[in-house]
């Protein structure tokens, strides 16, 4: 009786034993199945909502419609790849603790970068210190140049924004400018590039005047500015403030034979809020959707066919560094950081917004920026010559 | 000596758009000692207001100036009656609370207008050009803000010095008890002060988008920048606005051309400080008034 019981338990416990080897070696034979499937996580905070979104979402966009392409030509490494984006509001320290949790509580795999620079300096800390890259869609310098090696800078530095408008300023035989700045950091930045860029081609910076972000009057500055007769007027600015001085410019008959400015004429509210004003004004932009890049149709097609609109150069720029990050990863062939980034330090290659090449401390020196131009009510690239889409109105026609 | 014409004529101009701009928040503190932080939200509304207008059915400012007007005397209206009369606290509580609830209101007339026209900003292409007059070139769209804004101020002055309701307004801010023991409807005077105020704003936005582009978050610089300028004046005095809007039109071109455009923007604190050391009750208030 005893006997038979131990005999049992004993041919019980056997089958046990195997049944439990059985699942475990089917376990074991699963689990490298189980992470070929296993999406790639790609992390980021984004301003979604509130007034500085309507560029984030643009970048947004473009980071999406890279991720849906690479997924559908069989993923990253193997993998899907999906991503994980939160709202940061465009407040800096909300985009600071998203980053912290991106890394620590959703452990992401790849990062991706928040618009503007403001809010990539804030999180550039944290990202570089737990050693993750990140392609950065920040114009300004500060968080690369070796003080943040982990942030790799995809999109053009700031200070090479307005190089074509003083190009062709130069090849028309212009010699004086007058420099109207908005006193905060990416306006002052460029308008550094505007200088150095204008003595190298041999024209004189007569005025330079600087003023607050708050400024709505512009008519004293746009008096001053006028008075040594510049043959350019370029405004280091943003959308209101480049209305303003066009406004102050036109409302008091003053004439140069070009007006410029960084942004501004690029939105396509310019055109809307000075009407004829607008006409002749130039711009700078760093992407057209007419561009001859690599793969730039196809973009564009795809972009409006699944956004309904036409991408601007925010979500040219954000499909091109998801598009280069993912290129330098699968050349890594793993997700160690530091070799991705020695891979993206090395890249040369080309893109729908450019070619993208980084300098040994990561800041960018592929990039271009092109000159356009309002020219009856319609944006149109004018320089450099071989991109363009119409021949510049030059010189500015007076004011009737 | 052109140039000094130049920027005195500029200054002026700009000095009446910045009255314009402020005139309702006066006449709103002036009868009901009601700080109306929603005040510049109200002016981007109505200028959004008359960008629309501007965009859809090519309606130029000057048209969309009533509509504007019309529809905030409305929300004006709304607000008084559905808010405002609904404190009952007196005092210092009451005015703290107003003045939450003004806050409050801020919030949400700034956001529906972001939910509305999102945030880019927006300005509309109007007057643009200028007149010549002599060597002096005269901004048209500086001009027709500015003449309207002084012919505002100066019907409303006339209303209230000069005709039984607005005489009952004006007795309505000197004491409330006395005017209601007096057979006055306070509460309806008090809306009508309130819906004239806030259309005063819409009317000014629908004109001034044309000269400043406006984002929907601009309306808390404008409040800033219009209380500025009726506590400059001495609070709820017209004539006092008008001074203070004209000083601080001159004082900025004329530190703009000569100090600087970054000097610009903090003389005009500099002015204000001065003025409130100098004359706390503001250069025409009256000691006592506020």
């Amino acid at each position: 009786m005893l006997q038979g019981l131990q005999r049992r338990s004993i041919a019980r416990a056997a089958r046990l034993v195997a049944v439990a080897a059985g699942a475990l070696a089917t376990a074991l034979a699963a689990a490298p199945g189980a992470s070929a499937t296993e999406p790639i996580k790609v992390g980021l905070a984004i301003t979604q909502t509130g007034p500085y979104s309507p560029p984030a979402v643009y970048e947004l966009q473009g980071y999406e419609l890279a991720v849906e392409e690479i997924n559908q030509a069989g993923g990253l490494l193997g993998r899907p790849v999906t991503l994980v984006k939160y709202d940061d509001q465009g407040n800096p320290s909300t985009a600071v603790q998203l980053y912290q949790k991106l890394i620590t509580d959703d452990d992401v795999d790849l990062l991706l970068s928040p618009y503007q620079t403001d809010l990539t300096s804030a999180v550039a800390p944290v990202v570089n210190r737990a050693r993750r890259v990140m392609p950065c869609l920040a114009a300004n310098i500060e968080a690369f140049g070796g003080k943040y090696p982990y942030l790799i800078q995809a999109m053009t530095q700031t200070s090479r924004y307005m190089v074509p408008v003083v190009d062709l300023a130069a090849q028309k035989g212009y010699k004086t400018l007058s420099l109207l700045v908005q006193n905060t950091q990416f306006p002052q930045q460029l308008a550094e590039g505007v200088e150095k860029e204008a003595a190298a081609k041999g024209i004189k910076v007569v005025f330079k005047e600087s003023y607050a972000n708050t400024t709505t009057d512009f008519s004293a500055l746009v008096l001053k500015a006028a008075e040594s007769h510049p043959d350019i007027i370029v405004g280091a600015t943003y959308l209101a403030d480049s209305e303003g001085i066009m406004r102050a410019a036109r409302a008091q008959n003053i004439d140069a034979k070009m007006f410029a400015f960084s942004i501004g004429p690029v939105e396509p509210e310019f055109d809307k809020a000075l009407g004829d004003a607008a006409d002749a004004v130039f711009g700078t932009t760093l992407y057209f959707p007419t561009l001859h890049t690599k793969g730039n149709p196809a973009f564009v097609k795809a972009f409006a066919d699944k956004f309904g609109r036409q991408p601007t150069y925010h979500a040219a720029l954000a499909y091109a560094s998801f598009k280069v990050l993912a290129g330098a990863v699968a050349k890594v062939g793993s997700l160690d950081q530091t070799k991705i980034r020695d891979a993206l330090l090395q890249t040369s290659e080309d893109t729908v917004a450019g070619h993208f090449q980084v300098d040994k401390t990561g800041i960018q020196i592929g990039y271009n920026s092109y000159a356009l131009q309002w020219q009856g009510g319609k944006q149109q690239l004018v320089w450099p010559e071989g991109a363009a889409t119409a021949t510049p109105i030059i010189p500015h026609p007076a004011w009737k | 000596m052109i140039t000094f014409a130049t920027l005195c004529v500029l200054g002026l101009l700009w000095g009446g758009v910045y009255l314009l701009m402020a005139e309702g928040l006066n006449l709103i503190y002036g009868v009901m000692k009601v700080v109306n932080l929603a005040h510049g939200d109200f002016i981007v509304l109505g200028g959004l207001l008359a960008f629309s207008l501007f965009e859809r059915g090519g309606l130029t400012p000057i048209a969309a100036f009533p509509i504007a007007a019309g529809l905030l005397f409305l929300i004006g209206m709304a607000v008084q009656l559905g808010v405002l009369e609904q404190i009952t606290a007196q005092g210092p509580e009451g005015e703290l609370r107003t003045l939450l609830a003004t806050f409050g209101l801020s919030y949400v007339v700034a956001n529906a207008s972001f939910l509305l026209w999102g945030s880019q900003f927006q300005s509309i292409p109007f007057l643009q050009g200028a007149v010549q007059a002599g060597p002096i070139a005269v901004p048209e769209g500086l001009l027709v803000c500015s003449l309207l804004a002084f012919g505002v101020a100066l019907l409303v002055h006339v209303w209230l010095t000069r005709t039984i309701t607005g005489k009952s307004v004006h007795a309505t801010a000197q004491s409330a008890l006395g005017a209601a023991s007096c057979g006055l409807n306070i509460r309806r005077i008090r809306t009508l002060a309130f819906a004239l105020g806030s259309a005063m704003a819409g009317g000014a936005g629908a004109l001034v988008i044309s000269l400043i582009p406006f984002q929907t978050s601009t309306g808390g610089d404008l409040t800033v920048q219009a209380f500025t300028l009726i506590a400059l004046g001495g609070l709820g005095n017209y004539p006092g606005a008008w001074l203070a809007a004209e000083l601080l039109g001159l004082t900025e071109v004329f530190t703009q051309y000569y100090l600087g455009s970054n000097a610009a923007s903090a003389v005009v604190y500099v002015v204000f400080i001065g003025v409130l050391i100098f004359r706390p009750q503001g250069l025409l208030g009256r000691v006592g008034r506020v």
